[in-house]
């Protein structure tokens, strides 16, 4: 649901000011003028806020309120007062009318925010929707960790993300960095002195900016009871120590909402090549298979009749990984897709030593792979 | 309620000086020092060397006043685009209106936070809608029954100044 905000002042500086805190966030800011046309948009469009100024001409504010607090159908929109009256009686009066809250000009936008995000449930937007977001896409990972092993840690394992990441080990730094840009994605230690994190993570939640961001508990294998708190007070997941950093990276990868398939599909011309990496876990092997059919579909829509499973840069072949390209095999059968593989010398030496895969033929290259159909 | 010629000097000053460098550093993130010299000097018309805009909000009340801030054309613009998040290019397109609209809400708030702070001590007022003059050279002549007092500050390399004009209200 998209929120309609009313700014109703006669500045045109200020209704600027208020389009301009508002512009990262899902709502839609209507602007009046005066009082008289204040209440005509009020009747209109029945925002879900107004911000009001009470100096103006034709109408001032407090008419505007007061005819707005005694009309039936108007009288339950929130007013927030957004005035320079900010002595202590034009407060007093213009509480006795009724007003949700005042704020005294000058004022930071980000206040601003604040205070209508108390009102109505303010959810940011960004230019590019979530789901859209790719695992090749720039994102700021903040990192609250005082130990700077850990950092070091996560950096090295993460390096070749295009992820930037920062570390700061207190408390205060976060609140501040989080206030300097837009936080993708934090991680927390847990433990962080006097239990600062879970309150760190309450502040977090109450702001309007940071009330989405996915938040990670750093936290040793295990400390159950650190754990156990973090999914109470409703940490998005957990990242235990030792770190797995390419479980970690998938986590991450899930809690932003990012398409990973990029990593393993990508149309080549006329063929669909799937590249397996070097480390295929259950996690990976998960990945993958919930991109399959989707991307099989979407090449198959597209024209493309041809796929090369790459194995490549596969470490060792499992049972997972043969049960998943079993199953990849499958698929590309039911739709009429042709299909080779490639690998290396090791994985299929180890083809040869299961029933299931003895028959499988390997390429060395992809080139040789994509010059195979050609005789098809 | 005291007469506004027994209110002392320095409660002027530092509320003008409060009023000024919160609204500055608040909606600029700029800070203003309080020139050192004497509040009770009227400015020369002569000071004013270059095209200024001029911000006047007045304020009613039992303290009836009319608050004069002046800027010179350069800072003016440099306010306005801060304030409306713009750049230099998107400034000029938006013309002269822009910057004085921007200018009457400084003046707005500035002269809004002076008198809450008078309001708050006891000399309830309220404030006029802002208006704005352009020029290059300006006298303002008070009444005899009213004060007068100016003060300058310095904003990074500009001066702003303000004008205070007051006398007992109702």
């Amino acid at each position: 649901m998209r929120y309609k905000l009313l700014t109703v002042d006669d500045s045109k500086t200020v209704r600027i000011i208020v389009q301009k805190a508002f512009k990262l966030y899902d709502c839609e800011v209507l602007e009046a003028y005066n009082g008289v046309e204040g209440l005509a948009l009020a009747s209109k469009e029945a925002p879900d806020v107004i911000l009001l100024d009470v100096t103006m001409p034709v109408m001032d504010g407090i008419e505007m309120l007061t005819k707005l607090k005694s009309d039936p159908m108007l009288k339950s929109i929130p007013v927030v007062m957004l005035t320079a009256e900010g002595g202590k009686d034009s407060v007093v009066k213009v509480a006795k009318i009724g007003v949700r809250d005042f704020i005294v000009k000058p004022f930071k936008e980000d206040l601003l925010v604040q205070k209508v995000g108390r009102i109505i449930d303010l959810k940011p937007i960004t230019d590019i929707p979530m789901k859209a977001r790719s695992v090749f896409d720039p994102a700021n990972l903040l990192i609250v960790e005082d130990k700077p092993a850990i950092f070091n840690q996560i950096q090295e394992g993460l390096k070749h993300t295009p992820w930037n990441m920062q570390c700061v080990s207190t408390t205060g730094e976060a609140i501040d960095a989080c206030g300097r840009s837009t936080v993708d994605l934090m991680m927390i230690s847990l433990s962080l002195p006097e239990e600062s994190a879970f309150t760190l993570f309450r502040v977090l939640r109450a702001n309007l900016k940071t009330k989405y961001t996915p938040i990670f508990g750093l936290v040793v294998k295990t400390d159950v009871a650190a754990q156990q708190l973090a999914q109470q007070v409703g940490f998005t997941g957990l990242a235990t120590k030792p770190l797995d950093m390419s479980e970690l990276e998938a986590k991450i990868s899930r809690a932003m909402n990012l398409d990973t398939s990029e990593r393993y599909f990508r149309n080549q011309d006329d063929v669909l090549v799937m590249t397996l990496p070097e480390n295929c876990g259950l996690a990976v092997m998960n990945e993958v298979a919930t991109h399959l059919k989707s991307k099989i579909s979407e090449a198959v829509d597209s024209g493309i009749s041809k796929a090369v499973f790459n194995l490549q840069e596969v470490r060792r072949l499992d049972m997972n990984l043969i049960k998943f390209l079993l199953s990849a095999m499958q698929t590309c059968r039911e739709v009429s897709l042709h299909f080779s593989l490639v690998g290396s010398g090791a994985i299929v030496s180890e083809c040869r030593a299961y029933e299931d895969t003895r028959s499988w033929h390997f390429y060395e290259t992809l080139d040789e792979a994509r010059a195979s159909f050609q005789t098809i | 309620m005291p007469a506004i010629q027994d209110i002392p000097e320095t409660v002027f000053q530092d509320t003008v000086q409060k009023a000024v460098q919160r609204v500055f550093s608040t909606m600029l993130s700029r800070s203003a020092v309080l020139e050192p010299g004497n509040s009770l000097t009227p400015p020369d018309a002569t000071e004013l060397e270059n095209p200024h805009v001029v911000g006047t909000v007045g304020f009613i009340g039992s303290i009836n006043g009319l608050i004069y801030l002046y800027l010179e054309v350069p800072f003016a613009q440099e306010c306005a685009a801060h304030l409306l998040g713009m750049n230099a290019a998107q400034l000029a397109k938006a013309g002269d209106e822009a910057v004085n609209d921007a200018i009457g809400e400084i003046t707005n708030m500035t002269v809004g936070t002076f008198k809450n702070q008078l309001s708050d001590r006891g000399f309830p007022c309220r404030l006029t809608i802002p208006s704005i003059l352009r020029c290059s050279r300006i006298s303002v002549k008070p009444m005899s029954s009213a004060i007068r007092r100016i003060y300058r500050f310095k904003i990074g390399s500009h001066i702003l100044t303000a004008d205070l004009l007051m006398q007992t209200g109702e």
